[in-house]
C-alpha cells in the first residue's frame, strides 16, 4: 500500500517534469500499459531509446503521454515485466509480460515499520508465500514453514496433534531463554501464530540477520518472522472461496516388541520357568491406537476496491491423533475491512481474528503411556473377567489403556487479536502510522481422574484451571519516502512503541468424590482439600521502545540501511533498564555495473550483502526475577498453640539487581544471484555470538540460599552457512517444473559459562528419569567449548560373551557427540501440465545424535518374565544383562523424510457454471522417512536443555495421513 | 510532533507492579506478618528438593536419612536389579570407601545450608522490620536456637565447615576449625536459651530443645574437638524437664501429630494435605505390591520402591519378646483382600528374609527383590498416599535417658544409670538388667533408635564405625578414622575457592 503511494507520487513529479523537457517538432504520443491479462500497470517506465532523459510513467489506469521525434524507438519497462522495446506509433497500447525471476526481485517484503522491494534489501531475508507452504495437515501455523527456509529448523517432535513444534532459526542464541524467533503480525509483534488461520497468511518475510532483526531490539535475537495476512487490498476483487479436506492417517512406525505367541515362544526355548502366562493375547501398542480420520473446512470472501473492502474467513478443523481420545478440534475466524478518508490520505484497517481450541493429549501431555504398553506382558488381557483393569503393579508398569481412558483432561484454549491501524499521508511520501492491537488468550483445564484410576487413594480428583493473558501494544511510527535527481533513493523512519503484557490464573480442585458422575463440574462435592487446591497468581511485564531506521539506495546498486532501537523492560534489574541495539547493512548490486555487462547476458542478478547488529532476548528473565521477593508458598506450619496449619513466608529467589536482556551480536555476509534468467539464489555466511547468556549458575551455599542464581554470563556462537536455490527447470506450453532447495550448516558452542563471579564448569542435563536404575544419572552436559545437547559418557567397544558391555572406564566422562544436527536440507519440486498439478516436498537433518534410551532399556537380558521385549531382542544372540548408558546407544539420528506427495486436478470449464476455479486434490502426508536410526522417529526433541535428542520411551508416533481435498472459488 | 513525543515520554513508565508476591524489604511490620515469616524456619527443616541439581534433601528419606543410615551398621541399600544403584553411591556409603562427588554428601550439606539461611533470612527480616530490640532479641532466639541445630548437623558430619550468620554477605566464606564452629553452637544455643519457651511446644525451638541440643553436643564432644564433657551432657539432660517415656514405644510413631506427646521433645510435623512434602520413606523401602497387605479397597494401592533395609543380623539382634523388632518388616506378606501370598511383578512370592546376599545384586534382580527385612517403624495407614502424614521425630526423651546412663558409665559409675537402661527396656518388654557395660548401651542406642538416623553418631562413638560389618571391610578411611566426617561435596568445593576440602581426602 505504501508501495503504491511512492509510486503515484514519483511518477507525477517526473510526469511534470518530462512535460517541460519536450520540444514542439514532435509528436504527442498516448497510450496504454497493461499485463496478459489485462489489468493496467502503474509506474511503468516509458522512455525514448536515443535519448533517455526523455521519459515518463503511467498513471493510475496505466496511461501515458509523451513528446517524441517522429520514428523513434520507445522503451516500456517495469520491473518485473520483461522490457520491450517498439518504434512510436498512435495510440500505443503495450503488453508487457511477467518476468518470473525478475518478478522476484519486485517482490515486497516485510522489514517490519515497512517494506521493501527485495532488489533493494540488505538484510538477510527469506521470504515463502502461500503457494510454497506445507502442504497436507497443518495443526499448528509454523508447520507451513518446515523445510522452506534455509536456516529455520522446525521440529514436529512428536505426532501428538495436540502439539505444535519447535522453531530454531540459525541455532539457539540462549540457554535459558526462548528460541523461538518473534513472531509478528501485519505489523504487530509478539502474536501467537496460532491467533492466525494458516489459510489466511499469504508470506511470510523471515528476517534472519541481526541487521534486519535489529528493529525489533530485545526480543529480536532469534530472528523475526513478519506474517502478512490476507487483508482485503486495493485491487478490486469480489470472491468466494472453499476448501477443505478429509484424512485417514495410522501410525507409520511402532515398536516391535513381541506379541503373546512369539512371548511364549520365547519362554519354552529359553526355559523361563517363573514366566506366567495369564493366557490373553494383548498388543498393548495397538490396544492405544486407532486410525485417526481427521477434516476441515474454510470458508472465505472478500469484496475490495481501490478505496475500501472487507474480508471473513472462518476455519473448523477436526484432527484426531493416533492415540484413542487424543484429538484437536479448532474454531478460527477472521474479519477485516479497510476505508479510505479524508481525500485518500487516510487509510484505516479494523480487524479481528478469534480462534478456539478443544483438545485432549493422551495421559495429561506426558506419553508414559507408550512406555507402560511396552513393558506389558503380552499375555496379560488388558480387562479381567469383571471388566475392571489389569494392574500388574510396578514402576512403570502401569495398566496403559485404563491410564489412557481414565486419566481425563480435555483442555480448551481461546485467543483473539483486535486491531486498529490508521495510515495518514501527511504531505506526499510522509507517514503517519498507529497500530493499535489487543491479544487476548485464555486457557482451560478440566482434569478428571476417576476413583478408580491406578494410584488414586482418595477417591476420584477434579480439577478446573483458567490462565489467561491480554497484551496491550501501541505502535506508532513515522517514514518518509523520497528520491532526489532519480537516483537517490530515501528512507526514514522513526517510532515509539509500548506494550503491556498481563497475565493471571487461578484453579481449584478437590479429591475424596463419593461418585464419579460429576467429573469436575461439581467440585464442592469432594470430601478433601489440599493446601495447593486452590490457588490464583497474576504478573505483569512492560516494555516501552523507541526505534528509528534510514534506507538509502543510490541508482539501484548501491543500498545502505542503519537501525537504532532502545528497549526499556520492566524485567530488567534496576541497574540495568535501558538497552540499546544498533544495527548496519551495505548492499551492492554488482550485476548492475557498467563492468558487468559482459556477463548480462547470463547473470541477470549478483548482489552482496553486507551486515552487522545487535539484537537482544529478554525473554529468558522473566518477571520479577531480579527482586528480592517472598513467597507465601511451599508447605505450611503447624502451630500447635492452636493445633493448626499455617501460611509460611520465604524468600523466592536469590535476587539479582544487575539482570539484563542477552545481547547477540551478528556478522552476516550474503550473495543474491539469478543466472540464465531460470535459477536463482542466495548464500549467506553469518557468525553470532550470544554475550551475557542468561542461565541459572550454581552458586555456593553458604552464602546464598539457594543453589542457583539467574545471572548474565557467559558467551555462545552459532556460525553457519546458508544455501537457498530456486530453479524454473522448464517451460513450455502446458508445462511448468520448477524446483528449490533450502539447505543449512550450523555449528553451536557454548564458548563460555563463567566469570569472576560465576563460574559453571559444567551442568549436568539429559536426566534418564523412569529409567531403572539410572532416575539419578545424567548424560549430558551443559558446559563450555560444547554445544548444548552435548552427549558425555563412558566409550563401549561392545558386548561380550557373558552379556556385559566391555567399557574400560565407566567413570569416564568423553565428549560422545551432539544432539544438535550438523545441517538441515528442505527440497520441493512442483510439475504443472495442463490442468493437472503434481508436487513432491521433503526434508531432512544431518548429523545429530540420539540417545536410543528406549532401546538402552528394552534390551535387556533382565526383562523377562516381568516385562516384555522387543521382537529384534529375542533374536539378538549376546545379550546385555543390565542397563547401562553409553555410547553403545548413541545413534546417527540423520533422516530425510519424504512429508507430502501432492496430485491435483483442476477441473477445466468451470467458469461457463460460474464457479472461478475448481481444484481436486489427494495428498500424501509423511511419506517415508530415510534413516539408520532404530527407533520410531529420529525427528526427536532437539531444542531445550531438559531431554533434547533422547528417546526416553515416550515417543508418539508420527501419522502417515492420506489427504482428499478440494479447493473452490466463485 | 513535539507534544506527540511529550505524551509518548510519559507512557516509558517500566515499574514493577508485584500482585501475587510481596517484596522483602516491605514486609514484616504486623505480628502477623512476623509470624508468617519465622514459621518458614519450621518449613526449612522438612528439606528440599533442589530443581536446579536435581538433588533431594529430606531428613525424612533421601538422601539425608539414607546418608546416616547407610554409614551405620543398622541399615543398607543394596541394589537390586538395575534398581537402586545409582551410579554406586550408596556401595560407597556402605563401605566406607567415598568420592566427594558423591551426591549424598551434597545433598546433606545442601539441608544444612539452606536451613541456615533461612534462619538468617528470617534475623535479617525482623532486623529490618523495626522491631524494638528488646523485642528483636525474643523474636530471633528461635530461628538462632535453630541455627545451632543445623550446624550442630554440620559439626556433626563434615566437622570444619564455615560459619556464616549475615543475610546480605555474598561474598564466600572460608572454613571455620572444628573448635570453632563448636564454641559458636555453645555459645548460640545458651544466649538465646532465656527467650525460649519453658514449656512444652510442639515442633518448636523451646529450652528443652536446646537443652537437648546441648547433651547431643556434650556427649559427642570427643569426636568434635577431642575433649570429653560427660559432666556437661549430664547437667544438660538434668534441665530438660516437660518429658517423660510414653508407657507404648509405638505411641511416638503412630500417623497423628501429637502436640500432647509426653516423649517427644523435637518433630517435624507431616500432613500432604498441608503442602509438606519429602516424607516417604515408608514408600521407599517396601516392595511395589506391599500395599496389598494393608489395604483392600485401596484398588492400586501406593507407590513403593523396593529400596533400604536392614542390615543382615541386625534383625536377629532383637529378642523375640522386644517389641521394638516389629520395626522391621520380615516374613511372608499376605494380601487383606483373601489371604493369599502376596506374588511381585518378578513372579517371587513376597517374603523378606533378614539375609541379603550382597550390597550388589545388579545380576540377580529376582533373587535380591525380597531379600532385607524393611523399615516398618512408622505406622503404615491404609488410605495414605505415598508421601506420609506421621511426624518425623527428632528428639525423645528416651534418648536423654540412653545420654545419661551412657555418662554415667564413661564416668565410671554405671549404676547410676542402670534403672534408665531399664525403664527403657520395660518399656520394651525385656526383662531389666542388674549390670550395665558399654556393650549393652551400645545394643540398647540401636534397638531404642533404629532407623531415627542416629545410629552413625552412636557407632561413631563407640568406635565399631571404623571396625568391619556386613559388606564393609575397613577402608583406607576407617584405618585412619578420617571417615568420621565425611569430604566437602566436590561441587560445593568447586563453587567456592574459599573452602580447602578436609586435610584426610
Amino acid at each position: 500500500m505504501i508501495n503504491n503511494q511512492i509510486r503515484k507520487t514519483a511518477f507525477s513529479v517526473l510526469f511534470m517534469l518530462s512535460m517541460l523537457i519536450t520540444s514542439a517538432q514532435n509528436i504527442s504520443l498516448t497510450g496504454t500499459v497493461r499485463d496478459v491479462e489485462g489489468e493496467p500497470i502503474i509506474g511503468a517506465s516509458i522512455v525514448e531509446k536515443e535519448n533517455p532523459a526523455n521519459g515518463t510513467m503511467t498513471d493510475i489506469d496505466g496511461k501515458f503521454t509523451l513528446q517524441v521525434p517522429q520514428g523513434a524507438i520507445i522503451k516500456i519497462s517495469y520491473i518485473g515485466y520483461d522490457s520491450k522495446e517498439m518504434p512510436a506509433k498512435n495510440p500505443m497500447d503495450v503488453v508487457l509480460e511477467e518476468n518470473s525471476v525478475m518478478l522476484q526481485e519486485a517482490v515486497v517484503v516485510g522489514i517490519g515499520y515497512g517494506t521493501m522491494r527485495k532488489s533493494d534489501l540488505t538484510g538477510a531475508i527469506t521470504s515463502v508465500s502461500a503457494k510454497d507452504f506445507k502442504q497436507g495437515i497443518v495443526t499448528s501455523t509454523e508447520q507451513l514453514l518446515q523445510g522452506k527456509i534455509a536456516g529455520l529448523a522446525v521440529t514436529q517432535s512428536s505426532g501428538d496433534p495436540t502439539t505444535g513444534s519447535a522453531l530454531r532459526l540459525r541455532g539457539g542464541t540462549s540457554l535459558s531463554a526462548s528460541n523461538s524467533p518473534l513472531i509478528v503480525v501485519d505489523g504487530i509483534p509478539g502474536v501467537d501464530i496460532n491467533t492466525v488461520q494458516p489459510s489466511e497468511i499469504i508470506s511470510m518475510d523471515v528476517l534472519k540477520d541481526a541487521s534486519a532483526a535489529a528493529i525489533y531490539g530485545s526480543r529480536g535475537a532469534n530472528g523475526v518472522i513478519i506474517v502478512t495476512t490476507n487483508r482485503a487490498t486495493e485491487t478490486e476483487v469480489s470472491k468466494m472461496s472453499y476448501s477443505g479436506w478429509v484424512s485417514v492417517g495410522k501410525a507409520a512406525k511402532n515398536i516391535d516388541m513381541l506379541s503373546a505367541n512369539q512371548w511364549r515362544d520365547y519362554v519354552r526355548k529359553n526355559e523361563i520357568l517363573d514366566a506366567i502366562d495369564y493366557g490373553a493375547d494383548t498388543d498393548w501398542i495397538k490396544e492405544l491406537e486407532q486410525t485417526a480420520v481427521s477434516h476441515s473446512h474454510n470458508f472465505s470472501m472478500s469484496n475490495s476496491r481501490k478505496y475500501n473492502g472487507y474480508r471473513a474467513a472462518a476455519t473448523y478443523q477436526a484432527n484426531e491423533g493416533i492415540v484413542k481420545h487424543n484429538y484437536m478440534n479448532r474454531l478460527a475466524g477472521s474479519l477485516s475491512a479497510y476505508q479510505y478518508g479524508f481525500n485518500n490520505h487516510l487509510k484505516v484497517d479494523l480487524g479481528l481474528n478469534y480462534t478456539y481450541d478443544k483438545y485432549r493429549a493422551p495421559d495429561y501431555g506426558f506419553y508414559g503411556i507408550f512406555n507402560y504398553a511396552i513393558n506389558q506382558n503380552p499375555t496379560v488381557p488388558v480387562k479381567d473377567e469383571q471388566g475392571r483393569y489389569t494392574r500388574m503393579g510396578g514402576t512403570n508398569m502401569q495398566n496403559p489403556v485404563e491410564y489412557n481412558d481414565n486419566y481425563f483432561s480435555e483442555q480448551t484454549r481461546h485467543r483473539m487479536l483486535a486491531f486498529g491501524k490508521a495510515d495518514l499521508e501527511i504531505i506526499t511520501g510522509l507517514h503517519a502510522v498507529a497500530n493499535l492491537s489487543y491479544e487476548y488468550g485464555s486457557w482451560q483445564n478440566r482434569y478428571y481422574q476417576p476413583s478408580y484410576a491406578a494410584g488414586n487413594s482418595v477417591g476420584g480428583t477434579g480439577r478446573r484451571q483458567l490462565a489467561d493473558n491480554s497484551n496491550y501494544q501501541i505502535e506508532t511510527y513515522m517514514s518518509y519516502d523520497k528520491t532526489f535527481a532519480k537516483v537517490h533513493k530515501f528512507n526514514a523512519m522513526a517510532g515509539y512503541s509500548y506494550s503491556k503484557y498481563v497475565y493471571e490464573g487461578f484453579g481449584a480442585a478437590r479429591s475424596g468424590f463419593d461418585t464419579d458422575s460429576f467429573l469436575f463440574n461439581n467440585l464442592g462435592a469432594g470430601n478433601d482439600y489440599r493446601k495447593d487446591d486452590v490457588y490464583s497468581n497474576k504478573g505483569e511485564a512492560r516494555l516501552a521502545s523507541f526505534y528509528g531506521r534510514v534506507n538509502y539506495s543510490y541508482d539501484g546498486k548501491y543500498m545502505l540501511t542503519a537501525t537504532m532501537r532502545a528497549d526499556g523492560s520492566s524485567r530488567f534489574g534496576k541497574n540495568h533498564k535501558w538497552g540499546y541495539f544498533p544495527s548496519a547493512a551495505l548492499g551492492w548490486r554488482i550485476s548492475e555495473e557498467s563492468f558487468m555487462s559482459d556477463t548480462r547476458s547470463w547473470l541477470d542478478n549478483l548482489k552482496l550483502r553486507f551486515g552487522y547488529g545487535v539484537t537482544g532476548n529478554q525473554d529468558g528473565i522473566g518477571e520479577y526475577k531480579s527482586l528480592a521477593l517472598l513467597g507465601a508458598g511451599g508447605g505450611g506450619y503447624y502451630d500447635a498453640l492452636t493445633d493448626s496449619w499455617k501460611a509460611t513466608y520465604s524468600p523466592s529467589q536469590n535476587a539479582n539487581p544487575d539482570l539484563k536482556w542477552e545481547s547477540t551480536a551478528q556478522y552476516n555476509l550474503g550473495i543474491d544471484f539469478t543466472v540464465i534468467n531460470r535459477i536463482r539464489g542466495t548464500v549467506d555466511v553469518y557468525y553470532k555470538k550470544t554475550s551475557d547468556l542468561l542461565w541459572n549458575y550454581p552458586v555456593s551455599q553458604p552464602p546464598y540460599l539457594y543453589s542457583s542464581m539467574l545471572a548474565n554470563v557467559g558467551d555462545l556462537v552459532n556460525k553457519g552457512v546458508e544455501l537457498t536455490l530456486n530453479a524454473t527447470i522448464l517451460t513450455a506450453k502446458d508445462f511448468d517444473w520448477s524446483a528449490d532447495l533450502t539447505f543449512a550448516y550450523n555449528h553451536q558452542e557454548i564458548t563460555s559459562l563463567s566469570n569472576d563471579t560465576f563460574q559453571d564448569l559444567g551442568t549436568p542435563a539429559g536426566q534418564l528419569h523412569g529409567i531403572d536404575g539410572l532416575s539419578n544419572a545424567y548424560t549430558q552436559m551443559v558446559k563450555a567449548g560444547y554445544p548444548t545437547g552435548a552427549f558425555f559418557g563412558p566409550r563401549c567397544s561392545g558386548i561380550d560373551a557373558n552379556g556385559e558391555y566391555i567399557i574400560e572406564n565407566p567413570d569416564e566422562q568423553v565428549y560422545l557427540g551432539s544432539a544438535q544436527p550438523k545441517f538441515n536440507l528442505g527440497i520441493s519440486t512442483t510439475v504443472t501440465w495442463k490442468w493437472f498439478d503434481f508436487s513432491v516436498a521433503g526434508y531432512g537433518m544431518f548429523g545429530q545424535k540420539i540417545l536410543n534410551a528406549t532401546n538402552m532399556q528394552l534390551f535387556t537380558d533382565t526383562r523377562m518374565p516381568g516385562k516384555n521385549i522387543p521382537d529384534k531382542f529375542a533374536e539378538q544372540g549376546i545379550k546385555p544383562d543390565k542397563i547401562t548408558y553409553s555410547d553403545y546407544w548413541l545413534e546417527d539420528g540423520s533422516f530425510f523424510r519424504l512429508q507430502t506427495i501432492t496430485l491435483g486436478y483442476t477441473i477445466p470449464g468451470t467458469k461457463k457454471i460460474g464457479i472461478d476455479n475448481l481444484r481436486v486434490y489427494g495428498t500424501v502426508d509423511n511419506v517415508f522417512t530415510l534413516t539408520k536410526y532404530s527407533g520410531v522417529d529420529p525427528e526427536i526433541n532437539t531444542s531445550g536443555l531438559d531431554n533434547p535428542g533422547i528417546d526416553l520411551c515416550n515417543v508418539y508416533p508420527k501419522t502417515r495421513s492420506f489427504i482428499f481435498g478440494l479447493n473452490v472459488s466463485f | 510532533m513535539m507534544g506527540a513525543l511529550m505524551t509518548l515520554s510519559a507512557c516509558t513508565d517500566l515499574d514493577e507492579r508485584i500482585y501475587d508476591k510481596v517484596p522483602m524489604d516491605q514486609y514484616g511490620s504486623t505480628d502477623s506478618e512476623i509470624q508468617t515469616i519465622t514459621a518458614a524456619i519450621y518449613a526449612s527443616l522438612r528439606g528440599l528438593s533442589d530443581n536446579t541439581t536435581g538433588i533431594a534433601s529430606y531428613p525424612t528419606c533421601e538422601f539425608v536419612f539414607f546418608l546416616d543410615e547407610a554409614v551405620s551398621d543398622e541399615a543398607c541399600i543394596p541394589a537390586r536389579g538395575d534398581n537402586w544403584y545409582d551410579n554406586g553411591v550408596y556401595f560407597e556409603a556402605q563401605r566406607h570407601d567415598w568420592d566427594p562427588s558423591n551426591k549424598l554428601f551434597e545433598s546433606y550439606w545442601k539441608y544444612c545450608y539452606n536451613g541456615i539461611t533461612s534462619c538468617n533470612s528470617v534475623i535479617y527480616q525482623i532486623e529490618k522490620s523495626g522491631q524494638s530490640a528488646e523485642d528483636m532479641v525474643k523474636i530471633s532466639a528461635e530461628p538462632r536456637g535453630l541455627r545451632a541445630y543445623y550446624y550442630w548437623l554440620l559439626l556433626n558430619t563434615f566437622g570444619d565447615v564455615p560459619v556464616v550468620t549475615d543475610f546480605e554477605q555474598t561474598e564466600l566464606p572460608a572454613k571455620s576449625d572444628r573448635k570453632e564452629v563448636y564454641a559458636f553452637i555453645e555459645s548460640e544455643i545458651n544466649e538465646v536459651m532465656p527467650y525460649l519457651s519453658e514449656n512444652k511446644t510442639y515442633g518448636r525451638f523451646t529450652q528443652d530443645v536446646a537443652n537437648t541440643l546441648l547433651a547431643r553436643l556434650y556427649i559427642n564432644s570427643e569426636t568434635y574437638i577431642g575433649e570429653v564433657k560427660w559432666q556437661a551432657c549430664l547437667d544438660a539432660c538434668d534441665k530438660v524437664k516437660n518429658y517423660s517415656l510414653e508407657p507404648n514405644y509405638k505411641t511416638n510413631f503412630t500417623d497423628a501429630t501429637q502436640p500432647g506427646s509426653n516423649e517427644i521433645i523435637f518433630a517435624i510435623p507431616y500432613d500432604h494435605k498441608q503442602g509438606t512434602a519429602g516424607n516417604y520413606l515408608n514408600s521407599m523401602s517396601v516392595n511395589a505390591q506391599q500395599w496389598k497387605a494393608f489395604s483392600v479397597t485401596q484398588y492400586g494401592g501406593n507407590w513403593s520402591a523396593n529400596g533400604i533395609c536392614a542390615q543382615p543380623g541386625v534383625y536377629s539382634s532383637f529378642e523375640e519378646s522386644d517389641v521394638r523388632r516389629e520395626c522391621l518388616l520380615i516374613g511372608e506378606q499376605r494380601s487383606k483382600a483373601d489371604g493369599s501370598i502376596i506374588m511381585t511383578t518378578e513372579g517371587n512370592q513376597l517374603i523378606y528374609t533378614e539375609e541379603v546376599t550382597s550390597i550388589d545384586n545388579r545380576k540377580d534382580l529376582k533373587g535380591s527383590e525380597c531379600q532385607g527385612a524393611r523399615l516398618f517403624k512408622y505406622e503404615f495407614r491404609d488410605d495414605e498416599e505415598w508421601e506420609r502424614d506421621y511426624d518425623w521425630v527428632l528428639m525423645r526423651y528416651a534418648e536423654i535417658l540412653m545420654m545419661k546412663a551412657e555418662c554415667y558409665a564413661r564416668l565410671g559409675t554405671p549404676d547410676a544409670g542402670l534403672e534408665m537402661v531399664n525403664q527403657i527396656r520395660r518399656r520394651a518388654g525385656l526383662k531389666d538388667l542388674t549390670a550395665v557395660t558399654m556393650e549393652d548401651l551400645d545394643t540398647e542406642w540401636l534397638h531404642e533408635f533404629i532407623f531415627e538416623g542416629q545410629r552413625r553418631t552412636v557407632n561413631i562413638r563407640f568406635g565399631t564405625y571404623f571396625g568391619e560389618w556386613w559388606e564393609k571391610p575397613v577402608s583406607r578411611y576407617d584405618a585412619n578414622k578420617a571417615s568420621r566426617f565425611f569430604p566437602i561435596p566436590a561441587n560445593i568445593l568447586t563453587l567456592n575457592p574459599n573452602l580447602v576440602q578436609n586435610s584426610d581426602y
